[in-house]
């Protein structure tokens, strides 16, 4: 199987303030295509550093990353952008959808930003799978929590993208919407042979995968 | 109240709405802090912790029940005497720091003293200071520390001024665990050392097994 | 795309309707601005044209004189005139006294290009109609009214004809002195006899074809006119009368004289500049509002390029909300406004017509303009949105302080101290609104000093030395001019004018006319040519120098001469020679001299160098007749100004009489020993501070009811001209700097608010622990009033310095003004914007950090 991400070596500090904070010290990963993967450790670890440099957000201070065979240090600001908008789906915490949108039309976002027609089929199946038909023409804030992150979870898959990344995709649900948002999440996935990796403190979400990666202090442990 | 109890709450309740969907936020909370311990209030999200602390802060208004730290009664404050009262006798340590960007490390420090136009005690300060190892950044801008620097300003902005207690509000949620573990000592020690009564919530056990003394809270009441 | 980036900014505008409205409401106040001043100067071009134009007599782009049948039909095919009239003079009635009435055929376009069709009834069509003006119908005796009978007579071809006509239309009057008649080609047809062309015979007018046309395109005009000419076998360059001549009109064409397009560029900058500071700070802190949303769209992917295409579409749709309305607010504004303006001319013109029409170029300069400055205001804050990396602008916090990282002083946290930290959180946004407000009082504080500046004494004695003078209606008359002794005041109306009350220091003026060609000067000016004017048929020597002398019957030059009594002679500025008036005087009549005058610097009085042709002790010799007749050397020199010359601004009269020059002052006796049948032009006195308003009634009927040949000037009219152009420029300046006001305290308030809105979080994290509302309201009004002192001490300083050298400057090339230095106006300003800075702040906060302090506390990052 192949590998959707190569990473080799990579190292990410920040300034703060006067002091260096190395959030990600040497990390060799690979994560194969189609796999669910979790990423765990404590707060502070690295973890959504090396998520966002996955995405693109970053760039690294060290070492390279390579999703779906694009060497992204060697990619500019635009052709970046670009390569995030239908390469990669992003799930975050805080569901981050536009609010000024209805339902449909923050699913479809990533679509117009590149001018592609929509997958009708593909779009209803989505919907369907997600639970959200009743709700495509409301705006977020009338839906709960897991319906919204339901609808993030469409936009990020919308464009068949090489690989979904999803930040602590359940981290302010109560347990009940954790299941059912996890459980959606790796279906939806599975279902459209999507490359999942998440960030997680969720022991019940962790189990769901195929692969658990540890980090500690930047470094896997 | 006996000598020793610094913060006394009786029967507090908090409850948001009417009728079926009333949000009883806390339902009856009795409470007795001991001067210079540092206690944990710790409870998962929505357990009341949050509202707990702004009771106990006068940040905001009980439905019915009373707090009082030291002599006084927090209800029988108006607005501008809670906020003098909240000035010279509560400190308060917030997660995300809150100092005041346009201010050096000094001046964030004795802010409350200065609102109250009192000069502050410089050789208090500078021992506290000391202790916090902040002698190197006395001038410099808050956007230039790092984040558990910061949190040590605001440690000590809350100790300056001596208050009755200092009340922190996950303290440690927006640092990773080197620091976090760092801060929490850093609390330990001052509570020690200046018989300083502190008051923190969390939702973290580890956190909260550091302290002198763990209190529960679960939907509004205390459980243990 | 497109239609997300729509649906995007019509959503978006939704959400946040206040920062959407202040938005709007910046390009409107600078629309406002742009329009106010295009309509006020659209308007003034148009109402002075057509003033200049009704003047003249005619609004057509050029005319044609004296042309033949046959040059008259060729016009048709001339295919750079668009339209043109038929005008076929006959001459002036001769049953007239004192109003002139010219008789002529016309056709409707001669007659609307020359402002003769009838407002009421219709034009002629039957051979025995005409159309008039009213005055004209009363010189006849008739009233005017459509059916009225009248009786005209006149010569033509030597025949006197008298004919009886009907008005078939009439319309009012626009001069004084002089109306068209017209008839139509009917009565061409109807008398053949009268059309008879014989001009290259007798240059009898009659018969001859005038035309008055409209061009296709002004550009070139005068080359097709001389192309024309040719063509039809004339020659452009003379203007002898056997052939055809063309002329452009030059008041319906004036030329852009470089000072004025100066002006108006900087006026432009100084808008733009205005509307720069107030429209880039706004979208700047609109942007940064939103920059987490826009940090959100980057990460999911948007592109820079579609980020700045959606603000640019913001800003678009912001200007077709607040452009428009802009341009009606200021069109009617300065509308209002034009009249104010207007009347300050009425010292250089006399019944300015105000006119302005809503023409395009008002509204789509304007619309332009404004459209640039938001163009140019708004690239940087898009610019600097569409480059902030995503993850930063997604976490953005924009109370962050500068990039300073060190803070020495350790005296922080006074509330003063506080506030004034709190404005080193965005240099460049403070620069702006301490610029913005600083324009206004620096433009103020200009504006008033010009006020002050306006000389109005200065301006009252050049025109008029006494309390009043009373001269023939013609003085007073720019176009017109005392040339005539059939123009002289009667006897009668002195004796009236003494009559009255408080008349005292009186003298009636005596001056020579072109009925006086028998007295002559010869003097030592040598002419370096000499020619004849070929509408006048007046000859003329003139000197290299460039001054022209009227020459009489023997050659030598008529002069402007004036008798006056000793009285009037004290009152004018001798600068040469016996200073003494009295002396002087004595000496006149005992004819051992004359007093020379000559024409002066109207700001400084300094003798012009180039008029100024001879010294003390030159002689002038007296001709009369051809013979010598006495000898007068040149006593002493003296500074003419308008009430020497004429009266007023009127120069016509000694420009007609004796052009360039020279102007002799002589006593009442000497003066009537020289002229045969003596003339006085003049009447000038003093009256009595108590009685001068009865008198300028008195004046004004007797001018209105008894005698409209006769006009008064009145030092008062004079005076009250002048503080109109002081009002005026009160007025304009105040109008603009109010505008200017307005833009800068939206400035301010919007930085407030939004100040306010951001750091709510901020200020409940400073309320828990220990800052009162007191405190924080003290604060805040301490960070407004920082802008404030900031305004003051700059739009002071500016002012200073802008007076002494811009103002001065301005104000030391135009005459009437005395350059006074004030800076009250600035003060002023200061202290409403202290006091204007200290409130806003206070209601700002009360609505909006709402909210108790734990609610505001949650606001999450």
């Amino acid at each position: 199987m192949m590998d959707i991400v190569e990473i080799r070596h990579l190292k990410k500090y920040f300034k703060d303030g006067s002091q260096v904070v190395k959030a990600l010290d040497g990390i060799d990963l690979a994560i194969e295509k189609g796999r669910f993967t979790v990423i765990a450790g404590a707060s502070g670890s690295g973890k959504t550093t090396l998520l966002n440099t996955i995405a693109g957000l970053y760039e690294p201070t060290e070492g390279t990353v390579i999703v779906d065979g694009l060497d992204l240090s060697k990619m500019g600001e635009e052709q970046l952008t670009v390569f995030r908008r239908r390469k990669i789906g992003f799930v975050f915490q805080g569901y981050n959808l536009i609010p000024e949108l209805t339902v449909k039309e923050n699913i479809m976002f990533p679509l117009a930003l590149d001018d592609t027609r929509l997958d009708g089929a593909y779009f209803s199946n989505l919907v369907r799978m997600l639970g959200l038909d009743d709700y495509l023409d409301a705006r977020p804030h009338m839906l709960s929590g897991g319906a919204q992150q339901c609808t993030a979870i469409a936009r990020a898959l919308i464009t068949k993208p090489s690989i979904i990344l999803a930040d602590e995709p359940t981290g302010s649900f109560d347990m009940k919407t954790t299941q059912n948002v996890a459980g959606l999440l790796k279906m939806t996935a599975a279902t459209f042979h999507q490359t999942l990796v998440v960030i997680t403190h969720n022991l019940e979400l962790a189990q769901l995968a195929d692969r658990v990666v540890r980090l500690q202090d930047g470094k896997i442990v | 109240m006996s000598a020793d109890i610094i913060l006394q709450a009786r029967n507090l309740k908090k409850y948001y709405g009417k009728g079926e969907t009333q949000v009883h936020a806390l339902d009856g909370v009795d409470l007795e802090i001991e001067a210079g311990k540092f206690v944990a209030i710790i409870g998962t999200s929505g357990s009341g912790k949050s509202t707990l602390l702004n009771m106990l802060g006068g940040l905001d208004n009980p439905t019915s029940g009373t707090v009082t730290i030291g002599n006084t009664e927090l209800s029988g404050l108006q607005e501008e005497q809670l906020t003098v009262f909240r000035r010279r006798c509560i400190g308060f340590i917030f997660q995300n720091y809150n100092l005041i960007p346009t201010l050096n490390v000094w001046e964030n420090i004795v802010f409350p003293i200065a609102m109250d136009r009192q000069k502050p005690d410089q050789k208090f300060i500078e021992e506290v200071v000391g202790l916090l190892g902040l002698e190197q950044k006395i001038h410099s801008l808050p956007n230039n520390l790092s984040g558990g620097q910061q949190q040590r300003v605001a440690i000590a902005r809350a100790l300056a001024s001596k208050p009755h207690i200092v009340l922190a509000d996950e303290p440690t949620g927006n640092l990773d665990s080197k620091t976090s573990g760092d801060v929490i000592r850093l609390l330990q020690m001052t509570s020690r050392k200046f018989h300083q009564t502190i008051i923190m919530i969390t939702h973290n056990p580890e956190i909260a097994q550091l302290t002198d003394q763990t209190i529960r809270i679960e939907d509004g009441r205390i459980v243990s | 795309m497109k239609n997300m980036l729509g649906v995007l900014t019509r959503r978006s505008f939704q959400a946040s309707r206040m920062r959407n409205l202040i938005a709007a409401l910046a390009i409107m106040l600078t629309t406002i601005l742009f329009t106010t001043v295009t309509t006020i100067g659209t308007g003034a071009v148009e109402s002075i044209t057509l003033t200049m134009q009704m003047l003249k007599g005619s609004r057509s782009d050029g005319d044609f004189h004296n042309m033949t049948a046959k040059q008259y039909e060729a016009l048709a095919d001339a295919d750079f005139i668009r339209e043109y009239g038929l005008r076929m003079p006959i001459g002036f009635l001769t049953n007239t006294v004192r109003h002139n009435v010219e008789f002529d055929v016309m056709d409707s376009v001669q007659a609307d290009l020359t402002f003769c069709m009838p407002i009421h009834g219709s034009v002629p069509k039957a051979e025995n109609e005409i159309v008039t003006s009213d005055a004209a119908l009363r010189e006849l005796g008739v009233e005017p009214e459509t059916g009225a009978l009248t009786t005209i007579a006149f010569t033509a071809h030597g025949r006197e004809y008298q004919l009886d006509m009907i008005v078939s239309g009439w319309y009012e009057a626009t001069s004084e002195q002089v109306s068209m008649m017209w008839a139509g080609t009917a009565f061409r047809d109807a008398h053949p006899d009268i059309f008879e062309y014989t001009y290259d015979r007798n240059r009898d007018m009659a018969g001859t074809y005038y035309s008055d046309f409209i061009a296709t395109s002004t550009a070139g005009l005068q080359e097709n006119l001389d192309h024309w000419v040719r063509q039809m076998g004339g020659d452009p360059d003379k203007s002898n009368s056997d052939h055809l001549s063309a002329t452009i009109n030059t008041v319906t064409n004036p030329t852009l004289d470089p000072t004025t397009l100066l002006l108006g560029a900087v006026i432009i900058v100084l808008f733009m500049l205005c509307g720069y500071l107030l429209i880039y700070n706004v979208f700047d802190i609109a942007v940064m509002q939103e920059i987490r949303r826009y940090g959100l769209y980057r990460t999911v992917g948007m592109s820079k390029r579609q980020v700045k295409e959606l603000i640019n579409r913001q800003a678009l749709w912001l200007s077709g909300a607040g452009i428009p309305l802009g341009l009606l607010i200021g069109y009617f504004v300065g509308k209002v406004t034009l009249p104010y303006m207007m009347s300050t001319l009425s010292s250089s013109y006399e019944n300015v017509v105000i006119n302005v029409n809503p023409s395009p170029i008002i509204f789509v300069g304007a619309a332009v303009l404004t459209a640039f400055t938001v163009f140019l205001s708004t690239r940087k804050p898009i610019r600097a949105a569409a480059n902030i990396p995503p993850i930063e602008a997604f976490r953005y916090v924009e109370a962050a302080a500068g990039r300073k990282t060190m803070k020495k002083s350790t005296a922080g946290a006074s509330l003063f101290r506080l506030a004034w930290s709190n404005l080193g959180r965005n240099k460049r946004r403070s620069a702006f609104i301490v610029a913005s407000l600083s324009l206004c009082v620096i433009l103020l504080n200009c504006i008033g000093i010009a006020a002050d500046s306006v000389d109005v004494e200065k301006q009252v004695s050049y025109r008029i030395r006494t309390d009043f003078a009373v001269v023939n209606a013609l003085s007073k008359n720019i176009l017109g001019g005392f040339t005539r002794r059939e123009h002289g005041l009667r006897q009668e109306v002195i004796n009236i004018i003494n009559a009255q009350p408080g008349v005292n220091g009186a003298s009636a003026i005596y001056k020579n006319t072109l009925d006086d060609g028998n007295v002559t000067y010869d003097f030592p000016v040598k002419f370096d040519y000499t020619g004849t004017d070929e509408e006048t048929g007046i000859d003329y020597g003139g000197t290299n120098g460039g001054i022209v002398f009227n020459l009489g019957d023997d050659g030598h030059a008529l002069c402007n001469v004036y008798g006056m009594e000793e009285i009037a002679l004290a009152r004018m500025d001798i600068q040469e020679g016996e200073a003494d008036a009295h002396s002087l005087y004595e000496k006149m009549v005992k004819g051992e001299g004359v007093l020379l005058g000559v024409v002066a610097d109207m700001g400084t009085s300094i003798l012009n160098p180039a008029f100024d042709l001879l010294d003390v002790g030159d002689v002038i010799t007296v001709f009369k007749n051809g013979e010598p007749m006495m000898e007068l050397p040149v006593l002493a020199k003296a500074a003419l100004n308008g009430d020497d010359m004429e009266i007023g601004y009127t120069t016509r009269g000694p420009f007609a009489v004796g052009k360039d020059g020279l102007y002799l002052y002589l006593p009442t006796s000497v003066y009537t020993e020289i002229y045969d049948e003596p003339v006085i032009y003049k009447y000038s006195f003093d009256v009595a501070k108590e009685q001068q308003d009865a008198m300028d009634e008195f004046l004004q009927g007797y001018v209105t009811n008894v005698d409209s040949g006769l006009g008064f000037a009145a030092a008062k009219e004079a005076r009250q001209d002048a503080v109109t152009t002081r009002t005026m420029l009160q007025f304009v300046g105040g109008l603009i700097g109010i505008i200017f006001g307005a833009a800068g305290i939206l400035n301010l308030v919007n930085t407030i608010i939004t100040s306010i809105l951001a750091r709510r979080h901020e200020f409940a994290a400073m309320q828990s622990i220990g800052m009162t509302e007191k405190q924080l309201t003290r604060m805040m009004i301490w960070e407004s009033v920082y802008y404030a002192i900031g305004v003051c001490v700059a739009g002071m300083l500016l002012s200073v310095i802008l007076a002494f050298t811009v103002v001065k400057t301005l104000t030391g090339g135009i005459w009437y003004f005395t350059f006074r230095f004030t800076l009250v106006p600035a003060a002023i300003v200061c202290v409403l914007l202290l006091l204007v800075a200290a409130i806003l702040p206070v209601i700002a906060l009360k609505v909006f950090n709402k909210g108790s302090i734990v609610e505001k506390l949650r606001v999450v990052e």
